[in-house]
């Protein structure tokens, strides 16, 4: 049954209204809207880095990353050293310059306590800290340092040593602290429960 | 029909489909960024938050609108690795070899060498001159990390010892606007960032770095084209206050000459607001060597750069157009 034609009431020539019918898509679109997916899906798996919060153009991977770091080895005990000083531990009292505050806290520069050639009392010093009256460079100090023995460890408190003795900044030159020795000291000094006192540092050997 | 259940709907995710990829998914992947411990710089933190001062400059920075025409942010299109020789060892024959060998290829990486200057005309003559020249000296550039490390390997068998350097490139970073591109992290304290999008301006990311001086900030805030010629920077008078000189005259006043001069008995003095700018602006150095933007930094540290250095610095720095398009 078709629709009846509506009668016009002027006659005319035109040809008559158009009419929408199913029309198969051409396959060269189809091909081409993969070929595009496809070109899109590379250009994503080689260039998104997979959107890591590391990767920023130009690098493409956090493997690429990795392997443009600079390759300047593992860093020295005084390049640890000077991130464990900041931590803060030290430079919360005897400063960034080391040089402490006047009648507070002693400096670090320049320090014969520092710069002893064996590190057994400065070590002695770091792992349960001191107190009482202390005579450095000829300024009087009489204050307490805190321990760091349940702190810090071997490596961390060799590494802060040979960072003090080493540095360079401050004039600063004596022989580097192994973690070994750092170690054998903690193990000699287990009974020791208090801090040290100046006159009892001054009767142990520094080499032992 | 009621269509309201279906557009609030629509409206519902919508909205927090655009709030999960604009807000949550950023907050998630850079919200919890924290100081990162970096061996080659001078604070090892970075970054570290601004002093008082110059946390107070950035306000002011925000105020006067100095985001409309400078940017703060570098950008990088690419890293070479430089290998560079740090010691030229006992067998320099053997080194010199292996130097020329690289050069033509090696199985693995045929063509992966280019010559930097002392090594440049590639003949055993340039690579015993090479070996001569100063050193730590970079001998051989390469795009390619595996490449890099195997040429270094090479080269520390012959008893000299080679290390490669990572060095950012880019068209900013050839203009001395910074080491590296700028990663999230450089803008860990401030706020509000200031990034910019316009570069009518060099861009500042780096602008404490390059010109350390307070001194020629202040006068350059005053009077741009008086340290910058040709500048196309409003000059900021209403940051500067001229007053009559009292008793005797303040160490902060500016050093005017000429047309600028104020009249005799008077001087011109920065307000707060410009100490607290110029501050800022000295503040601003983001080229600590991270894990997401590597970098080389020179062992030895730079020397400071002077007061003239630093102006025709400013003036070479400026006088490139800003004709990288902001994309």
């Amino acid at each position: 049954m078709s629709p009846e034609p509506i009668p016009s009431a002027v006659p005319s020539a035109e040809s008559p209204e158009p009419k929408a019918r199913p029309v198969a898509v051409p396959v060269w679109l189809i091909v081409l809207l993969f070929l595009l997916l496809y070109g899109g899906m590379v250009y994503f798996d080689r260039c998104s880095g997979w959107f890591a919060d590391q990767v920023y153009t130009p690098y493409q991977s956090v493997q690429e990353l990795e392997a443009m770091q600079p390759a300047s080895g593992p860093p020295s005990l005084a390049q640890l050293g000077l991130l464990v000083y900041n931590k803060p531990t030290c430079v919360a009292c005897h400063q960034a310059n080391g040089k402490g505050l006047p009648g507070q806290f002693p400096p670090l520069v320049q320090s014969h306590w520092i710069l002893e050639p064996e590190p057994g009392r400065i070590i002695r010093i770091v792992l349960d800290g001191l107190s009482g009256p202390l005579e450095v460079e000829g300024q009087n100090f009489n204050g307490a340092m805190v321990p760091w023995r349940d702190v810090l460890t071997d490596e961390e408190i060799a590494a802060v040593l040979t960072y003090v003795r080493q540095n360079a900044e401050w004039g600063n030159n004596a022989p580097s602290v192994k973690p070994e020795r750092v170690k054998d000291v903690r193990e000699k000094t287990k009974q020791h429960k208090q801090s040290w006192t100046p006159d009892e540092l001054l009767k142990v050997s520094p080499a032992d | 029909m009621n269509y309201g259940p279906l557009i609030f709907l629509a409206t519902f995710f919508a909205l927090s489909g655009s709030w999960c990829g604009f807000v949550l998914t950023p907050q998630l992947q850079i919200g919890r960024l924290q100081q990162t411990n970096t061996l080659g710089t001078a604070s090892t933190t970075y970054p570290v938050a601004r002093p008082g001062l110059a946390g107070q400059g950035l306000q002011v920075y925000r105020a006067n609108g100095c985001a409309c025409c400078h940017s703060q942010q570098v950008g990088q299109t690419g890293t070479i690795l430089e290998i560079s020789l740090t010691d030229a060892g006992t067998n320099q024959s053997s080194t010199i070899a292996a130097l020329l060998d690289l050069l033509k290829g090696t199985d693995d990486h045929p063509t992966a060498f280019v010559p930097l200057p002392p090594l440049e005309p590639a003949g055993s003559n340039a690579a015993a001159a090479a070996l001569q020249s100063k050193l730590p000296k970079a001998l051989l550039r390469t795009s390619d990390p595996a490449a890099a490390k195997a040429a270094v390997k090479t080269l520390n068998a012959t008893s000299a010892k080679a290390e490669f350097w990572v060095v950012p490139v880019g068209p900013d970073l050839s203009r001395g606007w910074g080491k590296r591109r700028t990663v999230a992290e450089d803008y860990l304290f401030d706020f509000p960032v200031m990034p910019g999008s316009q570069r009518v301006g060099p861009d500042l990311a780096n602008v404490g770095l390059r010109l350390p001086d307070t001194k020629w900030h202040l006068l350059h805030l005053y009077a741009p084209q008086l340290v910058v010629k040709g500048s196309t920077m409003p000059p900021y008078p209403f940051l500067f206050e001229k007053r009559k000189i009292e008793r005797r005259p303040s160490p902060e006043a500016l050093v005017l000459t000429g047309h600028l001069a104020p009249p005799a008995g008077y001087e011109v003095v920065p307000t707060p607001g410009a100490v607290a700018l110029a501050a800022y602006l000295t503040s601003l150095r983001a080229d600590a060597p991270l894990f997401v933007a590597p970098l080389t930094v020179a062992s030895a540290p730079t020397a400071a750069t002077t007061n003239s250095q630093a102006s025709s610095l400013a003036a070479s720095t400026n006088a490139v157009p800003a004709q990288t398009p902001a994309k």
